[in-house]
């Protein structure tokens, strides 16, 4: 099995196009950041306890002035607790250090998710197409572990693409911003204390929570590439629907059962955030779905790609 | 052991909707023998080396390689084979070598040493590491009889193996496949829709058509015919008067002249003594008298009723 997933492993670093799409990754880090850090500039100098206080009095206005309810008068509160701790022990906000740049770059996950769908769409599909998957499959290895063996390969490729957004983000951030904020705690709330965070065990777990729709939806194209065995349907259709999900939702957020839909439950900071994509769901309701998507979503692939004849 | 067939076909049939693809082939081979596989294209060669190695399945029937199912058994019995079905297709955005490397690492025990050894043994050594990519067709037919050669496999397939290959190529083929089978027992099953190609190679061909199997005979049976009659040529002076007198005699089948000249008869082995006495009663003088071997073509035509051999 570890030999199999070498072998995968082979095929896809072993080609121009795989160095090709890890450099457009570092690429769109390096530029985004440049961005990002060329718009930010002003809240860049040292004048963040000025910005923390002017902010302070915007929740502090707010609590007196526009009469919210119990859960926003909390929410007030705790920022501006949260606030005062900065400005007590003299940890600066994340604004105008790299870690601003860092924490926003995760947004570009979604390339770590198109990227993989290349990978994943291609991984079984080509097989067929260029004819090896003859000498592939006349091997004492069952067809389950091959499948496996590519499957894996291709999750660990896009971990090399959320490697790479990691380095490059905190290297380039590092340079524009300058490294003197690396160390720098995360202050938030949980359960009513105030608690300092490792920003970087912090920026991994939004990685992770990201990774939950990159896997689900390179777990659709890796599908359509056992099923079709084509490679353009599968990356085709699979980048179609990862920008189409949004916009399905909002067409069908009016129909209950469109809470069972993939793309309702791939984001599960809606629980965070406390605002769920419609009333009644759960964190376990979502995980739950989310499971029953992947295991669908698995079984078709295997199905396909054990049971059916290899004319290729 | 030997008293064992290699591989063994048992009623098997492939149906793909109403279509019968195989239609009930049942044959074994031996240890050590190169059977091969004759038909014209669209017979069902290659649909057959796919049930033989596992790619597709079969509607009925079953398959054994050196005992084991290939369908129930998939990984004792493929652990035999080596192949090629179709054309030795290649990951071609990686050298050769890399390529035998991924097939090596498939199978447990194939090491450094034997890699090298395969790479000499088909002569690639000089470009086994350039990307195949930059291969000649004929490379690829090496680089493919290589990987099916890596593991030592009991049982090896090819599949229409001289396409792309020139005479010579397919003659060092024949005299590789030759050595393999004297010097390590190896059974070659190789397939083609050329007749002068299966002569040059096998010692049993299996006459396949429409996915029947019609028959299967030692190839000598193309070569040298089945029957007392054969037809012999000969070199004489004044060959149309000289055929007046031997028309007349008993056993003789067949007389012509042939394009060049020559006196064409079709008789038994014992009229020609008689033949050439007559002649030479007749004071015509004699050069030479040699048998016409008959051809493949009319041995297979023979057997398949003068059908199409592609
Ligand atoms: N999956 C399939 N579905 C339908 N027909 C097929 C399929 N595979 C092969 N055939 C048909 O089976 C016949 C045998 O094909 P093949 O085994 O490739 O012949 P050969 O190798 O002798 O040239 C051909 O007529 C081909 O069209
Ligand atoms: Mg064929």
């Amino acid at each position: 099995m570890v030999n199999l997933v070498l072998n995968e492993n082979m095929k896809i670093f072993r080609r121009a196009r795989t160095w090709i799409l890890i450099a457009l990754m570092a690429a769109f880090v390096i530029f985004g950041n440049f961005v990002m850090w060329n718009e930010n500039k002003s809240a860049q100098g040292e004048g963040w306890q000025t910005e923390l206080t002017q902010q302070k009095e915007m929740w502090n206005d707010r609590l007196k002035n526009s009469s919210p309810d119990d859960e926003s008068q909390t929410y007030y509160k705790e920022q501006i607790e949260v606030i005062d701790y900065h400005l007590e022990h003299n940890i600066r906000s994340e604004q105008g250090t790299m870690w601003n740049g860092i924490n926003e770059s995760a947004g570009l996950g979604i390339l770590i998710t198109i990227f993989t769908i290349i990978i994943a769409g291609d991984i079984v599909a080509a097989e067929f197409a260029t004819g090896t998957i003859k000498l592939l499959l006349i091997r004492p290895a069952n067809r389950l572990k091959i499948l496996l063996s590519k499957y894996i390969a291709m999750l660990l490729f896009g971990l090399v693409l959320l490697f790479t957004l990691f380095v490059v983000s905190v290297l380039m951030n590092g340079i524009l911003y300058g490294f003197k904020d690396i160390g720098l705690p995360l202050v938030s709330m949980i359960n009513g204390h105030i608690v300092e965070q490792n920003m970087v065990l912090n920026l991994w777990k939004t990685y992770m929570l990201n990774g939950i729709a990159t896997v689900m939806y390179v777990t659709i194209a890796f599908m359509i590439s056992s099923v079709f065995r084509s490679s353009a349907m599968s990356i085709g259709f699979s980048i179609g629907i990862l920008f189409a999900g949004n916009i399905l939702l909002e067409a069908l957020h009016r129909y209950e059962w469109s809470k069972y839909l993939l793309f309702a439950n791939t984001d599960l900071t809606q629980y965070l955030d406390g605002r769920p994509f419609q009333d009644g769901m759960t964190l376990s309701f979502s995980i739950g779905v989310l499971v029953v998507y992947f295991l669908a979503f698995n079984l078709i692939s295997w199905l396909m790609f054990t049971r059916r004849d290899v004319t290729a | 052991m030997s008293s064992e067939p290699v591989i063994s076909l048992q009623n098997v049939t492939k149906r793909v909707g109403r279509k019968t693809i195989i239609d009930n082939l049942t044959f074994d081979v031996p240890q050590g023998e190169i059977f091969g596989f004759l038909g014209p294209n669209g017979a069902g060669k290659t649909t057959t080396i796919r049930m033989i190695v596992g790619l597709i399945a079969m509607t009925n029937g079953q398959i054994l390689i050196k005992g084991k199912n290939i369908k129930t058994e998939f990984e004792q019995a493929i652990r035999h084979v080596g192949a090629i079905v179709e054309n030795p297709e290649m990951y071609k955005y990686l050298t050769g070598y890399h390529n035998l490397i991924h097939y090596a690492r498939m199978v447990p025990g194939v090491t450094k040493e034997r890699i090298d050894e395969v790479v000499s043994l088909v002569k690639l050594e000089n470009r086994i590491h350039e990307k195949v990519r930059k291969y000649s067709l004929g490379m690829r037919q090496r680089l493919g009889v290589a990987q099916a050669l890596l593991h030592r496999p009991s049982l090896l397939i090819l599949d229409e193996p001289t396409n792309g290959l020139d005479p010579e190529g397919i003659r060092e083929l024949r005299d590789y496949l030759r050595y393999l089978t004297r010097t390590e027992g190896i059974t070659v099953v190789v397939s083609s829709h050329l007749l002068s190609e299966m002569e040059l190679m096998c010692d049993r061909v299996a006459i396949l058509q429409r996915g029947k199997l019609i028959d299967v005979k030692p190839i000598e049976y193309f070569t040298k015919g089945s029957d007392t009659f054969q037809t012999y040529r000969i070199e004489a002076q004044m060959p149309e008067q000289a055929i007046k007198g031997i028309r007349q005699m008993a056993g003789v089948q067949e007389i012509k002249i042939s394009e060049d000249g020559l006196i064409e008869v079709t008789t038994e082995r014992e009229q020609i003594p008689d033949i050439l006495e007559e002649l030479m009663r007749n004071h015509i003088r004699i050069y030479g008298v040699q048998m016409v071997r008959r051809s493949l073509e009319d041995g297979f035509l023979e057997l398949t009723g003068g059908g199409q051999i592609g």
